[in-house]
């Protein structure tokens, strides 16, 4: 049998640990807070009352239904750092598991993100009322778009969570590092602001900074899923002038882009696959370093 | 390819259960550990670190059903060599390949969280351990009966006393039916009812036709499990064969002049008799009771039953509880005896003096090897009263003595009550 599909073998058979991991995440995260699985609503609850407040009134960016806006980008963005930012310790915090016992590992840093992509769900299902009451009943009638959505983006998420927790090992800053990594890519996500904002500027600084958003791959996921879940928002006029001075208009919820689906799709798979094989070449050294 | 052909073999319900060629496994020890980005962007100062092998070439074979003891020092590799068995490790040189379905126990409740349940515990360590859901749930009620923590299953496992935690890890263990279980330790831990019955277990294991390999430092255990033993001596496999023998050898590695039997690893069997052992004093007079700092002289008449090149005479001091207070030997001090014919007889004085306070000691001479590493011929223990002494307690006299070289002294009347009570004065 050749290796990797040796490893594939063991993975499968390690799904009941997959499935009693998950459980004990999200039983710990419940059994240790008095308000247990809330904490998954307040976090974006208030984020959206924070952003709305700031961008929707102070500064008076003219999206329609801003919190819905705000929302719909958020939740997706939460999911990825909450997964990224607890599979990280994944590894070095279960040194005496990883010293005492042979499993696949890469169950454990697959065990956060599915620990999270249960909290994500169970917002999304208290808080789609919201998105529906601002943006009418086509966000149910686009929900399978946007479960497909939420499927490459934990296939893109997983990767990304195997490469976290790896490279913690051998790199221990990285644990450091990954608050400011995640509050750089946070801004320069559009989560806050619709893409279209950059592209109305005339300013080579600002076109550069849409440059980057464009190639940013969670702007992808994000302008997937709001589509299905709010709607796609545009410029109302064409390009150039000042920034402040855009207006938007927005569509109801609609099918996303199959280009830019099929594209990050691809994506998702390439980035599962790197972060399997790189997480694996380090898995070997795990009970040594850790 | 070989590769192949051996795994073709090792698929073969014939096959050997466990092959390991060459074994190899070498730790990193970084003076500094270069973990984080200052190191990295100072990457020009390579980092320094020593190698060190944890195993070094090892190679044997363990059969389908046989049951394998693996002793050594601490650090001598045992437990490295069971994690590369268990694969946690990968071989850093070699080839270990494993047939069947291998279960590790080296830790009971691997995996435990003190914040969930007895029951949800159960769950997630049998997972971990990489039972399949149906199997916990069918044998759920014999985890908990074997365990004894039925009233507190529903109660967080960080409050369960240390005995509990150990028996539900073990009653979880056991559930696992593997060809190869490897076992680390696990029978020194518990209550002398739990080791009971976990030995009990292990044996059921081995009786069922399972294959086993145990590290332990309970000797009794091993004998009484394995009929094999694998004796690993700072990561070499330093003796693989019957359990008597293996067990002999560990325990001469462990002490020197401790063991009971008289094996000499390399096949020799020596023979020497210890012909008479005498205790006097530098008079020559017989001793027993002697008071603290008497010079003492130790004869140790032997013969040599074969033609010998060499030998070695040693000593060894206990303490009223069997420790250990002194060992020394001739071949330490650079004298050895011999050679000797076949029936010659030598003679070898001791010298020494008794540094030792109040209590009950026993010498124990012993010939040995010339590197006074192997016992040939023990000879019977020579008992010593050291006399109560005023002055000092404990073990041994290193000799204080006082003075006050700066401040006054008191009379000697005024310290006389002091006196009274101890007997004796400071003088």
């Amino acid at each position: 049998m050749n290796p990797l599909r040796h490893k594939l073998v063991d993975l499968w058979q390690a799904r009941e640990l997959l499935r009693q991991f998950v459980a004990k995440e999200l039983k710990i995260r419940y059994k240790n807070s008095a308000l247990g699985f809330l904490w998954s609503l307040l976090t974006p609850a208030l984020m959206t009352v924070v952003f709305t407040a700031l961008f929707g009134f102070a500064f008076q960016l003219d999206v329609d239904d801003y919190a819905a806006f705000f929302l719909s980008g958020y939740l997706l963005w939460q999911f990825f750092q909450t997964s990224s930012q607890s599979s990280i310790t994944a590894i070095v915090g279960n040194g005496a598991l990883i010293k005492k016992v042979y499993f696949p590992r890469e169950v454990l840093p697959l065990s956060m993100v599915f620990a999270q992509l249960t909290h994500f769900l169970l917002a999304m299902l208290v808080l789609s009322p919201v998105l529906i009451a601002y943006r009418g009943w086509g966000v149910l009638l686009h929900l399978p778009a946007a479960l497909a959505v939420v499927v490459i983006m934990t296939i893109f998420t997983s990767g990304m969570a195997m490469i976290w927790a790896g490279a913690n090992v051998p790199f221990r800053d990285l644990q450091e590092l990954i608050v400011v990594i995640f509050l750089v890519w946070f801004y320069a996500t559009p989560v806050l602001y619709p893409p279209a904002l950059l592209e109305k500027s005339d300013s080579a600084t600002v076109r550069a900074l849409a440059a980057i958003t464009e190639l940013n791959p969670m702007s992808w996921f994000v302008e997937l899923f709001r589509s299905a879940t709010f709607g796609q928002v545009r410029l109302a006029d064409g390009g150039g002038g000042d920034i402040s001075e855009a207006t938007f208009v927005t569509t109801p919820p609609t099918l996303p882009d199959p280009e830019l689906f099929a594209i990050a799709t691809a994506f998702s798979l390439l980035v599962f696959a790197v972060g399997y094989v790189f997480f694996n070449r380090l898995a070997l050294t795990f009970a040594k370093e850790v | 390819m070989v590769l192949d052909a051996l795994r073709e073999r090792l698929r073969d319900d014939d096959g050997p259960a466990v092959v390991v060629e060459g074994l190899t496994e070498t730790f990193r020890l970084y003076h500094e550990k270069p973990s984080g980005l200052k190191e990295m962007l100072y990457r020009f100062r390579r980092p320094s670190y020593t190698d060190f092998n944890a195993l070094e070439n090892v190679t044997f074979t363990v059969e389908q059903g046989e049951a394998v003891g693996v002793v050594g020092h601490n650090g001598s590799g045992k437990s490295t060599l069971l994690k590369v068995l268990a694969r946690i490790l990968p071989p850093d040189e070699g080839t270990v390949q494993t047939r069947g379905r291998v279960a590790s126990l080296l830790e009971l409740g691997a995996g435990f969280h003190g914040d969930l349940t007895g029951r949800e515990n159960i769950f997630l360590n049998g997972a971990i351990l990489g039972l399949p859901r149906s199997e916990i749930q069918t044998r759920f009620d014999e985890i908990v009966d074997f365990s004894g923590v039925g009233p507190f299953l529903d109660t967080a496992v960080r409050n369960y006393s240390s005995g509990m935690y150990v028996r539900l890890g073990f009653a979880i263990a056991v559930t696992v039916d593997p060809d190869v279980l490897l076992v680390d330790e696990v029978l020194s831990v518990g209550d002398a009812e739990f080791q009971h019955r976990s030995l009990e277990r292990m044996r059921e294991f081995r009786d069922e036709g399972k294959t086993l390999l145990v590290v332990s430092h309970d000797l009794d255990a091993i004998e009484s499990l394995c009929r094999r033993v694998i004796v690993l001596d700072r990561g070499r496999v330093a003796f693989d064969g019957a359990v008597g023998q293996g067990l002999a050898m560990y325990r001469q590695l462990t002490s020197p002049v401790t063991g009971d039997d008289e094996v000499d690893p390399r096949g020799r069997h020596r023979s020497v008799e210890v012909l008479g052992v005498t205790l006097t004093d530098r008079g020559g007079e017989p001793v027993r009771t002697v008071e603290p700092g008497r010079q003492l002289l130790l004869r140790v008449r032997l013969r040599a039953e074969d033609d010998l090149e060499a030998c070695s005479v040693g000593l060894r001091v206990e303490g009223r509880d069997g420790d250990d207070l002194y060992e020394t030997h001739a071949s330490w001090n650079g004298l050895g005896v011999g050679p000797l014919r076949s029936g010659q007889e030598a003679t070898v004085e001791v010298r020494l003096t008794a540094n030792l306070l109040a209590g009950h000691h026993r010498l124990r001479p012993v010939v040995t090897d010339p590197s006074a590493r192997f016992p040939w011929a023990f000879a019977e223990p020579v008992d010593l009263e050291v006399q109560a002494t005023p002055g000092a307690t404990g073990r041994v006299d290193l000799g204080a003595s006082f003075s006050v070289v700066d401040g006054p002294v008191p009379a000697r009347r005024d310290i006389s009550v002091d006196r009274d009570a101890k007997g004796d004065g400071v003088g």
